[in-house]
């Protein structure tokens, strides 16, 4: 600061803040507080990277705890159509494969619900719903939202197998059916809310030039608008995909812990989600041995597929998103 | 251009089309109303199952096995509670510190950007993980801290630990309860009442003969080197490298065998000591000896033990006890409330975090600019003028997130297992209690059918208490709108 203006200068290095108080304008200490406080948020924003980091390298070093074991071979664990971990009595089999596809069955009937409908109820909302059925169906859609899956799963076993399913046909007590009708149901408001936002990103001018050639609003929104956003469309799937796949509470209450390697949507089917519930619950985790190890090993493949899903719909979001300006 | 009478007939704007639009509008309207169908359904049934179960002792009373007529959600409920303002206070400051972070300091340097860029990336991907993966990583990191601790064993004090005293506590020949401070000189000690698997120092196993003193110790007159007296002593020590009970044999030879935490460790009382009786009051033990009568005088009753009673219910050993201030803590964590809440901290901290971006992205840039032009530096500008304008935004997401982290199951279940009950209240941080979501699992999980209806009960409180959080979330965002207007 210079020395001509001090009586000013003293004024302004006391500039008073909207709410009264006076403070200093910026000088040496103040900024040597910012540095300080840069320094507290660089460590906030260094805890989601170590979570990563933490999350990565437990996977790799208990799983290799699993691997390392004596009985158990990668090859047979990728490739097994047995799963018996965990329990007590007959031959130790460790295939991956009736965990990962009941993992597949439930997610595949949970997305053949949730996709369709979340789509349309976007397009709907975005589209055509007037402001009063909008005010109705976004409240429902959020509160829809909000409800936490070990509810649904208490609705899946206690509703949907007894009174939906058990009068149309032969199904378990526990079946894959219920789910994944219930985790259809908790994929329905995510697919919405992510495909309505990119429908809405679509700009008006677009769908005005389709109206001004002479399109009906039906023929505007399947062949001008859900093109337009079909990268935020299909990452909204993606999410919603992975999102069935991690599934826990659900599957956990509703799809039994019989380990199948089926295609008939009426027989239990746990997944790998509900293994390491089921291996939690018993309690009788202790660390060290083979049943704590598979836990990491299932966890190891759920993470890689579903962080690979993750990945997949951002950069398809980044990478194919129509930026108009 | 072409003539439109030529295109395909479906592009002609005749009644058809014009059919297909309106037609398409209806199914769409009836595909999206089905969501507030299974709204409505979903309340329904739950209110049918557990509406009749709600009740005032419902929610007070605690779990009991095999009887839902008297269990509740009290504990429940605080630890629901507890856990969730763990989280609250861990994931709040990190979260917003990340999101003022990531959008007010945009780094110009390279590295940092780099780095700055990696950080969202990182976010959007951690929102994608199944929140069975913290639970995991919550056992891990917290649990067993990556096993880079001893384990917590029940009765054994961790290696690292501040808020817990440890003391004895017997019974005098009177009834009355003394305590006396768990001090070196009185080495814990354990009687062995079963036969149990030792080794000698030499590394060879075998299985201890466990004889009382009236049995024919002439039938193990070869095996005395394999045998004790039930009832034996067993000193707690350090055995190459693992902690173990040493003691001898009939034969004389010192045996091994592991420190199972279950059972209770003891102490011998075989000189005076000072005590602290129920109300407070020190005084002196006496130690009464094996062949000494028992005093008469009730007073001198209540300051009396046996050095060495054979009649069990005069043993003058003292078990040990442990009592946790609120602030006891110890290293690793082990299955306890606060890594219950430091787990899902990190479950929702990426949620926060967006939130918060949102929030931050939403105040004017005019208003940075002008705090900037009064001569404010980057972090002024974000706590006088960013900060307050967006805080009703951050909250809402705040609110949000928390009410996502307070129906989280799954983590729960994977850092303090399927706890439903617990005897002692919830006193500290280290202690490990009951919550709502993992309450209701295992209740719909439960044979007996009455748990049915009390994990509906249940649920009712545990939406309704949704309900609430996601009120007080509307209510702030219409306030702060209003005040915009």
């Amino acid at each position: 600061m210079s020395n001509q203006s001090v009586g000013q200068g003293e004024l302004l290095t006391t500039p008073i803040s909207p709410r009264g108080e006076l403070r200093p304008r910026s000088s040496k200490s103040s900024k040597r507080w910012q540095a300080l406080v840069v320094t507290g948020l660089v460590f906030c924003a260094l805890v989601s990277v170590f979570t990563t980091i933490g999350i990565i390298v437990m996977l790799v070093v208990e799983s290799w705890g699993f691997f390392a074991d004596d009985q158990i071979e990668i090859w047979k664990f990728l490739t097994g159509t047995k799963w018996t971990v965990g329990q007590t009595q007959g031959e130790l089999s460790y295939g991956i494969w009736p965990l990962l596809s009941g993992t597949l069955r439930i997610t595949g009937i949970a997305m053949m619900i949730a996709l369709p409908m979340g789509l349309i109820s976007a397009i709907y909302l975005s589209e055509y719903a007037s402001k009063r059925i909008r005010s109705l169906l976004k409240p429902t859609l959020e509160i829809l939202a909000g409800i936490p899956t070990v509810v649904l799963g208490f609705f899946a076993v206690k509703f949907i197998t007894p009174y939906m399913l058990e009068p149309i046909g032969d199904f378990k007590t526990f079946n894959a059916t219920s789910a994944g009708i219930a985790v259809g149901i908790l994929c329905i408001p995510l697919v919405t809310s992510l495909a309505e936002d990119a429908l809405q990103a679509v700009p008006n001018r677009l769908r005005e030039g389709g109206y001004g050639l002479g399109a009906t609003r039906l023929e505007v929104t399947l062949k001008i608008v859900v093109p337009a956003a079909l990268s935020g469309i299909i990452s909204a799937f993606l999410l919603a995909l992975a999102r069935a796949i991690g599934e826990t509470m659900v599957v956990a209450l509703a799809a039994g812990s019989t380990p199948t390697l089926t295609l008939d949507p009426r027989m239990p089917s746990q997944t790998m989600t509900g293994f390491i519930v089921e291996t939690f619950k018993s309690e009788s985790v202790v660390p060290g041995t083979l049943s704590y190890f598979s836990i990491y090993a299932v966890a190891a493949v759920l993470f890689l597929i579903t962080f690979g899903i993750t990945l997949i719909g951002q950069i398809i979001r980044m990478k194919y998103r129509e930026v108009y300006d | 251009m072409k003539d439109p009478i030529n295109q395909p007939r479906e592009y002609r704007n005749d009644a058809r089309r014009k059919m297909f639009s309106s037609s398409f509008s209806v199914i769409c309207l009836l595909v999206s109303s089905l969501a507030i169908v299974v709204l409505a359904t979903l309340l329904l049934s739950i209110f049918s199952t557990g509406g009749g179960w709600l009740n005032f002792e419902m929610l007070t009373a605690s779990h009991r096995e095999n009887n839902p007529e008297e269990s509740g959600i009290g504990q429940a409920i605080i630890g629901s509670l507890v856990i969730c303002s763990i989280c609250g206070l861990a994931a709040l400051p990190i979260g917003i510190g990340t999101a003022i972070f990531l959008e007010e300091f945009k780094p110009k340097n390279r590295f940092l950007r780099m780095f700055h860029g990696l950080v969202q990336l990182n976010i959007n991907n951690l929102a994608g993980v199944p929140s069975i993966v913290y639970g995991i990583l919550g056992l891990t990191a917290f649990v067993y801290m990556f096993g880079a601790f001893s384990p917590i064993r029940v009765n054994d004090q961790p290696d690292y630990e501040i808020g817990a005293t440890y003391f004895y506590q017997t019974k005098t020949l009177g009834g009355k309860y003394v305590r006396f401070p768990a001090t070196a000189e009185i080495q814990p000690v354990f009687e062995i009442d079963q036969k149990r698997i030792v080794r000698k120092s030499t590394g060879e196993r075998f299985e201890l003969n466990v004889v009382s003193a009236t049995t024919v110790e002439s039938k193990y007159e070869g095996k005395k080197d394999e045998t004790v007296i039930l009832g034996t002593k067993a000193k707690l020590t350090n055995h190459q490298g693992v902690q173990s009970y040493e003691t001898k044999t009939l034969g004389g030879t010192p045996v091994f065998f592991t420190a199972e935490p279950t059972y209770s460790q003891f102490a011998k009382i075989l000189e005076p000591i000072m005590v602290t009786g129920p109300e407070g009051d020190a005084f002196e033990l006496n130690v009464l000896s094996k062949s000494d009568a028992i005093p008469t005088d009730p007073d001198v009753q209540s300051r009396s033990v046996f050095a060495d009673s054979p009649d069990p219910n005069k043993r003058s050993s003292a078990s040990i006890f442990r009592e946790n201030s609120f602030f006891h803590m110890h290293l690793p964590f082990s299955k306890s409330v606060l890594s219950a809440g430091l787990t899902l901290a990190l479950v929702i901290l990426p949620i926060i975090i967006i939130a918060s971006q949102e929030a931050i992205r939403g105040v004017p840039q005019t208003l940075r600019e002008a705090a900037f032009g009064m001569g404010a530096t980057r972090w002024q500008v974000v706590r006088g003028a960013v900060l307050p304008s967006a805080t009703p935004g951050i909250m809402t997401g705040a609110i949000l997130a928390m009410s996502r982290a307070v129906g989280e199951a799954a983590p729960l279940l994977a850092v303090m297992g399927g706890v439903l009950g617990t005897t002692n209240h919830l006193s500290s941080l280290m202690d490990k209690t009951p919550v709502l979501p993992v309450t209701i699992f295992k209740w719909a999980g439960d044979e007996n059918d009455g748990f049915e209806h009390l994990a509906a009960a249940a649920i009712i409180v545990l939406l309704a208490f949704l309900l609430l959080m996601n009120s007080v979330a509307i209510f702030i965002r219409y306030r702060y709108e209003k005040k915009l207007a």
